[in-house]
């Protein structure tokens, strides 16, 4: 028996498979996780583990649990989605842990929450006096989210009474050298404006440059791979090995 | 084309994956002359009931050959502990035929049976 050979097998099995489930499973971020996707997620690791290094059981038992703790998790989000009574027992609901100003006692203790949690999660959001605060709550995930009272919100232009118009999303016009012609064409320039701005900025092609993107409001930002910065500032506190 | 690459390409993976991790119980059984365990355990059986320690020692050598092969084709889908619990009763046979210890090699023919009979299980 080729151990490593069959582990090499065992590896892309467990690999190949827990790519697919998690592409089913869907697309939720980390930081979206409520605290069951979390066991789930690690649950499903750890089996996809021992069927890549176990050698000592077949690999089928271990490919039937994990496509078993898969499947659960797909039909909990199913339920979740369609059955909100179901959603809120199973991943729990948002809590108020400050209403307008005042910290809610019993709500924390039932949460198994300190004053000192709720503080720091306060200071996460650059929230370090408890005066700002109007509303905290906390999110099924244990994130804070806050609302500020009106006088500590920030000013934006609709209290000024000025209109600012939509920037839009910056759209990659040439990446590590290369011109992305789709995405000139979606932002109706062509190459001669491209060629244009970049002469504008001593660019004579396409290769110096590393990144070029342009936002529908007419920004438009390039980085050459030669960035003639003479001193680099060093954010390191410590010598280290680098 | 995108439903190829999003459709047909996982469920044709995951199908191979299965068929690989199952194949230990059709893989086990005699694909050409020279693998067949039952048969060459049952015919090394044969010659310790007649005494015939030369041809037994001589067979199980085969048996070995025959097991070696076995095992390069259920690797990926048998479990370790089966495959060298075999290789241990064809080394306890050696030890059996030398010593002309007709039960205890009966015995370990016996187990080793039992060791391929559980591939795949």
């Amino acid at each position: 028996m080729n151990e490593g050979l069959v582990v090499l097998v065992r590896s892309i099995i467990s690999f190949f498979t827990l790519l697919i489930f998690a592409k089913l499973l869907g697309k939720q971020q980390i930081s979206q996780l409520t605290f069951f996707d979390y066991v789930l997620g690690i649950t499903i690791g750890s089996i996809a583990a021992e069927l890549t290094a176990d050698l000592s059981s077949r690999a089928w038992p271990h490919w039937v649990g994990l496509l078993s703790w898969a499947t659960l998790g797909y039909l909990m989000e199913l339920i979740t989605m369609k059955w909100r009574y179901a959603a809120k027992y199973i991943e729990g609901e948002t809590t108020i842990v400050i209403m307008n100003g005042k910290i809610m006692e019993n709500a924390l203790r039932k949460m198994k929450y300190r004053v000192s949690d709720i503080m720091a999660l306060l200071r996460n959001k650059d929230v370090f006096d408890l005066n700002e605060v109007d509303f905290a709550i906390i999110e099924p995930n244990g994130q804070l989210s806050v609302l500020k009272k009106a006088e500590y919100a920030p000013l934006t232009p609709k209290d000024m009474n000025i209109t600012k118009k939509s920037s839009g999303i910056s759209t990659e016009l040439i990446y590590d050298g290369i011109l992305i012609e789709e995405n000139l064409k979606q932002l109706n320039k062509d190459k001669k404006w491209l060629m244009n701005q970049l002469k504008a900025q001593g660019i004579k092609d396409v290769s110096e440059v590393f990144l070029a993107t342009l936002n529908p409001s007419g920004s438009f930002y390039v980085d050459k791979y030669k960035d003639k910065i003479k001193k680099i500032t060093d954010i390191g506190d410590y010598k280290g090995p680098y | 084309m995108r439903k190829f690459f999003v459709i047909t390409i996982p469920i044709l993976t995951i199908a191979l994956f299965i068929l690989t991790m199952l194949s230990d119980k059709v893989l086990k059984n005699s694909l050409s002359y020279d693998d067949n365990i039952p048969l060459s355990i049952e015919a090394i059986i044969i010659e310790i009931e007649n005494d015939n320690w030369a041809e037994a020692r001589d067979k199980t050598d085969l048996l070995s050959k025959a097991w070696d092969k076995v095992v390069k084709r259920v690797q990926f889908s048998a479990e370790k502990d089966e495959i060298n619990e075999f290789y241990k009763n064809i080394a306890r046979l050696r030890g059996a035929i030398l010593a002309k210890d007709k039960s205890n090699a009966l015995i370990e023919l016996n187990e080793a049976y039992e060791h391929w009979e559980n591939l795949g299980k």
